[in-house]
């Protein structure tokens, strides 16, 4: 392996041949999924590993603007697993700043993308009616673009006000706190029906406006493409969220590269050290936090926008354990870590988990028998309860579990950018 | 110089529990000057650090900082009013490199807001470019800059040690506070620390307080001593008078040997 | 509407105190644990969990073999502690120690591996019913000696009424006081004299209200409630007994104290840490059962909001303050039934059920804000 890294044309072309090949078997196979796990990991070798900027470039963007659609095509539950996985990375990399720059334990981090969500569900939906005095509403869905503007403020304000409280205690008091804010946020949807009705309870509201698309599928008319609308947006959130995704790792890196990422690694390193040389605690943590939770409330409201349909029910404690998961799991710090991780717990959740039970649930019905000799199994006695897709805990669980104890660090540890900065400067 | 004392501490008292850990101290340093703390294990010295630095506040007593009241205020506050220190154990932060280690202590003094950092704006660069070389400048000056770009927590002791220094320095402070310098250190290092505290002190106008065991540095370069012993203050005087004093020789030593001494 | 608030007041209190002996088991757990570690066992939630399945499989699978339901109750309550300790033993060994002897001083990775053992055991659990029975949600059966309802004599609902309102009027006496000195120069009341004041508001109170105080108040215990507070209590007395009369409780506080000069004392800390996993599971796998004896229905994820309740509690007592445990849980459990129970009665239903469950997390909040040390507890401080 070390002679590949050394041997950067050897490398490349490695990599250049697997995306190709990989890219092949998806557009033959598009409903596979292990030729789409070896397209992903051609996409990721190219990204991270130091080839030519002009071919990452070049591959990157094939990967995924041209074969993932294409594929996308023929199966759209691509589109939906990478506009998942897209959703998902830009909440890892909001948490990543408050977790993995700052460490700050934040586990009630659905909280910002249920305000987000909500924000636009309430105003893009009939909802708003029940207490705004003209029935103006739902806006029309040109007016997303402006909310999930409104979705980053609202959320970044309430990062300040969970903030607030919570930050000025210590790690331990400060990640039960926010586990318990959290839930306040969930517990405040499911309830405030009463005594006016905000959120509609646990019923949800439904349905929600989405940006029209007319102009989109103009353009792809253009370029030969003849879609319906049905077709056309699950590709136009794809490659929404893949261009909020680019903005959202270009305000992340350069605040880590500014004097505000210093100091939240500073404060995450040693408090104590951090102070004695000037950096204001609390303010300094409460800009990370409210960070953070910007990042969330935008996907928020596109998560609304998609999905049509918002409830408490999307917003628990599992999905900011599993943000969590996924900063850890890729490591902490690092942003291409949090994409990694994103991508990596998205799919295993979404995808590897769902086949395993799917897998389980043929061989019962096949009745198979496993005869190992010493070892007898009829697959027909499985119990229906034992579905893997079910146990997201359990994998969420044992991934905390290991990686804290063999490599807290992550699979992509954090790397000292100004090294590599300075190093081209000299 | 004939400004007000840097440093005005008066009657300061702090306890712990049933423990009082700095009883009564009052002090007063002028401008310039190398001033050390010196007592046995112990004696509240660390303790009396951590009231001036704000992240204890006294139970009683005030303390005035080039003549702001700066009781109980917060650390990071008082650190940005021009007071900085050096940890009794080395308090860096590891996973950053020696010149970003500096550059965090650059915060106060580098002016980028929040939207200059999203958006790069000329402001940012220069700021970011001051900030960089002023903090390549104090590794030059404490001649580690040759190892800037490394990893914090890679970097020898005796490095390590240095580079909490230039970090302090980044603040730029009036008063710059030593826990323990030489800690560790063999005699040639703390030779070469005792020249660097007096160069800091001449080429950078800043007023040393510095707490340490070693007596040979001590009496070399402080030009007052204060003799901490289970919190209060028994002395106060120039290295000769403490040297010979036989109240720091009982504290350090016990009874026996203040009488066998004198 | 007052008359009603005060009639239902010492049944509210009642079930309250119930409750709270569940949640101050519970919260002994996470108290002993911090004190020796300063760690949150956050899976502590999952090691009361054990133990509720344990002991509801314990009556299902020897309901048929044993007649008795009070002996059925003990070797419930003992296997369903037992099972907890050992879950909680094996918990410290394979995720906490690995980490404690590694010696990193970065506190997000112990709290991240407690939060990880926490899920791994909800469907862990989950998994084991679910193979074992084909589901994983379990009832304890119930017997009717069980349900029995008794009758409890008037005099004490009065009483509970005549303390509940002094506590309130020397409260109120206590803030009136401190805004009359915001105007007037007077030297502060003294605790007696608020108690006079308060007591004499009382009197006038119980007066004016006696139709309601000494009627009929209709209160009534089961027995189930009756047996979990006599188990409490026992469990409690027997802490009490070890922790201050054992060796092993002199080298536990020893090592909450101070771990190393303990060790420099012949203590091994690492056999400490473990027998105090094992006596703080043994407690919360008891309150897992009597949960279960309670409210029947338990399953993997029955931990989690009486673990955060119950760490509430702890906080609020002091955390690593054993006797605040005990304090915080029934102050907890009580002030939850009456924020609950007049919550929905104000509001006519508005507020509903999830809404006492928000309460404990706001007490938490405040208790971190303002009084961190808890009722009882010591100020820690960190050693710069």
């Amino acid at each position: 392996m070390r002679k590949l890294r050394e041997n950067p044309l050897l490398l490349s072309a490695v990599i250049a041949i697997v995306a190709l090949v990989a890219s092949f078997w998806l557009l033959n196979n598009p409903r596979s999924t292990l030729p789409f796990l070896l397209t992903l990991g051609a996409l990721l070798a190219a990204l991270l590993q130091p080839i030519p900027r002009w071919l990452k470039v070049l591959i990157g963007g094939a990967i995924l603007f041209l074969v993932i659609p294409a594929a996308g095509f023929k199966n759209s539950f691509l589109f939906e697993l990478g506009i998942q996985t897209g959703i998902y990375a830009a909440m890892a990399l909001g948490l990543n700043v408050v977790v993995g720059l700052a460490g700050l334990l934040d586990l009630g981090y659905a909280a910002f993308f249920a305000v987000g969500a909500y924000t636009w569900a309430i105003f893009g939906s009939p909802q708003a009616n029940e207490f705004m005095p003209w029935k103006i509403f739902p806006l029309p869905g040109e007016y997303f673009y402006l909310f999930m503007l409104v979705a980053v403020v609202v959320a970044a304000i309430t990062g300040v006000v969970i903030g607030s409280p919570a930050l000025r205690l210590k790690g331990d008091y400060l990640a039960i706190v926010t586990l318990g804010l959290g839930e306040v946020v969930r517990v405040l949807a499911n309830n405030l029906d009463q005594p006016i009705n905000f959120t509609n309870g646990p019923q949800g509201i439904t349905p929600i406006q989405r940006p029209p698309i007319d102009w989109f599928i103009a353009l792809l008319d253009r370029f030969g493409l003849h879609l319906s609308r049905a077709e056309a947006y699950p590709l136009f959130f794809y490659l929404l969220v893949l261009v909020i995704i680019g903005i959202v790792t270009l305000v992340n890196v350069r605040l880590d590269r500014s004097r505000f990422g210093r100091a939240w690694i500073a404060i995450r390193e040693d408090e104590t050290a951090a102070r004695a040389m000037g950096i204001p605690l609390f303010p300094t943590k409460l800009i990370a936090f409210a960070t953070g939770a910007s990042f969330s409330g935008a996907m928020g409201a596109l998560f609304a926008a998609k999905q049509l349909y918002v409830s408490p029910e999307s917003f628990t404690l599992i999905q900011s354990i599993m943000i969590l998961v996924m900063v850890i799991l890729g490591g902490m710090g690092s942003i291409p870590g949090a994409i990694l991780g994103a991508a990596t717990v998205t799919i295993l959740n979404v995808d590897l988990l769902k086949s395993a039970s799917d897998y389980l649930n043929d061989l019962r019905n096949a009745g198979f028998v496993l005869d190992l000799g010493f070892f007898k199994y009829n697959f027909a006695n499985l119990p229906n309860q034992l579905e893997p897709a079910k146990y997201e805990r359990m994998v969420f669980g044992l991934i905390m579990i290991l990686m804290m104890i063999y490599r807290p660090e992550g699979i992509i540890p954090e790397r000292r950018h100004v090294l590599e900065m300075k190093k081209e400067e000299a | 110089m004939s400004e007000a004392p840097i440093l005005e501490v008066e009657r300061v008292t702090k306890t712990f529990g049933g423990l009082v850990a700095v009883n009564d101290v009052s002090v007063s340093i002028p401008r310039g000057m190398i001033f050390a703390v010196i007592g046995p294990n112990g004696a509240g010295k660390t303790t009396f650090f951590n009231l001036l630095t704000g992240i204890y506040k006294p139970d009683q007593g005030r303390i005035l900082f080039d003549g702001e009241e700066i009781t109980g205020k917060d650390p990071a506050w008082i650190a940005a009013r021009g007071m900085a220190r050096t940890f009794q154990n080395i308090r860096l932060f590891g996973s950053m490199t020696a010149v970003e280690n500096v550059m965090v202590a650059r915060h106060v003094h580098t002016k980028t807001s929040y939207a200059d950092a999203l958006l790069h704006t000329p402001r940012y660069h220069r700021e970011e470019k001051k900030a960089l070389e002023r903090s390549m400048e104090l590794l030059e000056y404490m001649q580690l800059g040759h190892r800037a770009h490394e990893l914090a927590k890679n970097l020898p002791y005796g490095e390590q040690r240095r580079l909490e220094i230039a970090r302090a320095l980044a603040l730029e402070p009036k008063l710059l506070l030593l826990d323990e310098p030489a800690a560790g250190m063999n005699p040639q290092e703390t030779e070469d620390l005792q020249r660097r505290i007096v160069g800091i002190r001449d080429d950078l106008g800043v007023t040393i307080l510095l707490i340490e065991h070693d007596m040979q540095l001590v009496m070399s370069i402080s030009e007052r001593i204060a003799v901490l012993d289970y919190g209060s203050k028994i002395l106060e005087g120039t290295p000769e008078e403490v040297q010979n004093d036989p109240r720091v020789i009982e504290a350090y030593l016990g009874r026996g040997a203040a009488e066998g001494a004198s | 509407m007052l008359e009603i608030l005060i009639q239902l007041l010492p049944s509210v209190l009642l079930e309250g105190l119930i409750l709270g002996f569940v949640y101050a088991m519970i919260a002994l757990g996470y108290t002993m644990v911090y004190g020796v570690l300063e760690l949150i066992n956050f899976a502590h939630s999952e090691i009361f969990m054990a133990g509720a399945v344990a002991g509801a499989e314990t009556f299902i699978l020897l309901k048929g073999a044993i007649a008795n339901p009070f002996l059925l109750l003990a070797l419930a309550i003992l296997i369903g502690g037992a099972v907890a300790a050992i879950v909680a033993i094996l918990v410290e060994r394979l995720a906490y120690r690995p980490l404690r002897k590694r010696g990193t001083t970065n506190r997000l990775v112990p709290l991240i591996t407690a939060i990880g053992v926490s899920f791994f055991l909800q469907d862990l659990v989950r998994l084991i019913e679910g193979l074992w029975h084909n589901a994983f949600y379990r009832r304890y059966p119930s017997f009717a000696v069980f349900e029995a309802t008794y009758n409890l004599p008037n005099w004490i609902g009065v009483l509970t009424i005549a303390l509940t309102v002094w506590l309130g009027f020397w409260v109120l006496a206590y803030f009136g006081d401190w805004l009359i000195r915001l105007f007037a120069k007077k030297p502060r009341a003294t605790g007696r004299t608020l108690s006079l004041v308060a007591a004499g508001l009382t009197l006038v109170f119980l007066f004016l209200y006696r139709h309601v105080v000494f009627a009929d108040l209709g209160m009534t215990i089961q027995m189930k409630s009756i047996l979990v507070i006599v188990v409490s209590l026992a469990m409690l007395y027997g802490l009490n007994w070890l922790v201050h009369k054992t060796k092993l409780g002199i080298a536990i506080r020893a090592v909450a104290q101070d771990a190393q000069t303990a060790s420099l004392m012949g203590i091994d800390p690492d056999v400490i840490v473990s027998r105090t996993f094992l006596i703080g599971g043994f407690l919360g796998g008891v309150a897992g059962v009597l949960f279960g004896l309670l409210y029947t229905l338990v399953h993997p994820y029955v931990g989690f909001i009486p673990g955060i309740k119950a760490f509430t509690a702890a906080v609020l007592g002091g955390i690593g303050n054993i006797t605040g445990a005990a304090v915080g849980g029934l102050v907890l459990g009580m002030l939850e039934m009456l924020g609950g129970t007049y919550l929905t009665f104000l509001t006519n239903g508005a507020m509903g059920t999830e809404y006492k469950d928000i309460l404990a997390f706001m007490i938490l909040i405040f208790i971190l804000l303002f009084r961190p040390q808890g009722i009882i507890g010591q100020q820690l401080g960190e050693k710069v």
